[in-house]
């Protein structure tokens, strides 16, 4: 069979350059009828075109039988629990808060080789932080982001995006931030940041103020000290609210100096 | 619909897409990543389940979620590290065109081992190997990948053509440079 080049240049150019271009949709059966008619017409003289037909059709089976990773047990159970009512918080349902429970189990788990350890040194009538809701999802989401070094970008108007309050970043000299993302704390969507600062990181929690009145403990502390803070094992933890917004702070050194870069 | 019956109903509707939806996320990043992408895909998926007007299509309904998800997190960008030069694989391309044979992948395909055609994928333009991708490795037709993507039919078809022949390039410029193969062409030279 000739193939185009036995055919005038001319003519042959402009049938080949218009239906080169339909040859991949002519493999994959998308083509109307009539511009499949004038496809198979076009092949029969076109070496090149039956050449590149083939390559299609082989490339477009060997990619159907790639295998293909597929879904952890951990991630179909999370999946499957959406929209379970035990996920719904205050009328509002956050079923993303499943995996976020998992991973403050986890945290918990290995909390507990640790013993009793996290208390909160404020007075003597101090409950655990991992009885705190939101400290506890806090604690086990910066232990998560911590492990897998953080996410890349610092995004402020992506993470502020869809939440119903502001995000206050913390100023001041040599604080720098350098990633964000969103996350969900005691079933309420969150943004977390992460900052330099004096050689250390620095995790900033945004949330709603509402949340850390209702905490217990929490609520308490900041209405009759204005902030609450917390510290163990060398890493502090400071909530505030301010203005229109919540905000904790988590970082490896003493509460006092945290109270300083939001206060 | 309300409680129980829509959460059966979602969960009818989009657990099928499973595993296909890490599959998908896995292009952008690692298995961990590509898993949150997905769960973030099903949450977003059931706050917005009401406006999936026909169940049949829930597939691409989840992968224009999953993508909007990926996107946010702008990693198609550092996905791309292992971009070639283009001007070669078309090079390769024609050659391969050139050759007129009746099917110039056979052989090459069959000595490939199984994984290697989506890791290659990932060293060609993100928009192509997206398309073929979608259509190839998921089955979704040209109208629904435009659906997804929000592109015009003729991107897709130009995306899928155009993939698949660098995708094509690759593969041989990838064989052209085993020392296995070099040592064979040597022996039948001689």
């Amino acid at each position: 069979m000739a193939g185009n080049r036995d055919i005038p240049v001319t003519e042959a150019a402009l049938q080949h350059t218009r239906l080169q271009e339909l040859v991949a949709p002519f493999a994959d059966g998308e083509l109307p009828r009539e511009e499949k008619r004038a496809v198979e017409e076009h092949l029969r003289i076109c070496g090149r075109c039956r050449c590149e037909l083939a390559l299609q059709r082989d490339l477009s089976r060997a990619l159907a039988r790639e295998p293909a990773p597929g879904a952890s047990a951990g991630l179909r159970r999370r999946i499957e629990a959406i929209g379970n009512r035990t996920a719904e918080v205050s009328g509002r349902t956050f079923p993303w808060n499943r995996r976020w429970a998992a991973v403050a189990m986890a945290a918990l788990a290995s909390m507990a080789v640790v013993g009793t350890a996290l208390r909160v040194r404020r007075g003597g009538a101090s409950r655990p932080m991992t009885e705190i809701p939101v400290l506890r999802d806090a604690l086990a989401d910066c232990r998560r982001a911590m492990t897998r070094n953080f996410p890349r970008k610092a995004d402020l108007a992506a993470v502020a995006e869809g939440l119903q309050f502001p995000i206050r970043t913390l100023h001041g000299p040599g604080v720098e931030l350098f990633s964000t993302w969103k996350t969900t704390l005691a079933g309420s969507p969150a943004a977390g940041l992460a900052y330099r600062w004096r050689g250390m990181v620095v995790v900033q929690y945004a949330v709603p103020n509402e949340l850390l009145r209702q905490q217990p403990e929490v609520g308490q502390a900041l209405s009759r000290h204005g902030f609450y803070s917390s510290s163990e094992l060398g890493q502090g933890v400071v909530a505030v609210l301010k203005d229109d917004s919540g905000t904790l702070l988590i970082a490896n050194a003493p509460p006092e100096e945290l109270r300083r870069l939001i206060l | 619909m309300k409680g129980e019956a829509r959460r059966a109903c979602f969960q009818s509707t989009t657990l099928p897409h499973l595993d296909r939806l890490v599959a998908l996320a896995s292009r952008w990043s690692d298995r961990e990543e590509a898993e949150d992408d997905v769960q973030e895909t099903y949450v977003r998926a059931w706050t917005a389940f009401d406006q999936l007007r026909d169940t049949g299509a829930a597939f691409p309904w989840l992968c224009k979620i999953l993508r909007m998800v990926a996107n946010e997190r702008r990693r198609t960008v550092a996905r791309r590290r292992d971009l070639l030069f283009i001007t070669e694989l078309e090079a390769a391309h024609e050659e391969i065109v050139a050759s007129d044979a009746p099917s110039p992948l056979e052989h090459l395909l069959a000595r490939l081992e199984a994984g290697s055609l989506r890791e290659a994928l990932r060293s060609i333009p993100e928009d192509l190997a997206e398309a073929v991708e979608l259509h190839d490795m998921h089955g979704l037709k040209y109208r629904e990948i435009a659906e997804v993507t929000s592109v015009p039919m003729g991107t897709v078809m130009s995306r899928i053509s155009r993939g698949r022949q660098l995708l094509a390039g690759l593969l041989t410029a990838r064989d052209e440079e085993k020392p296995e193969r070099r040592l064979s062409m040597q022996g039948r030279k001689e």
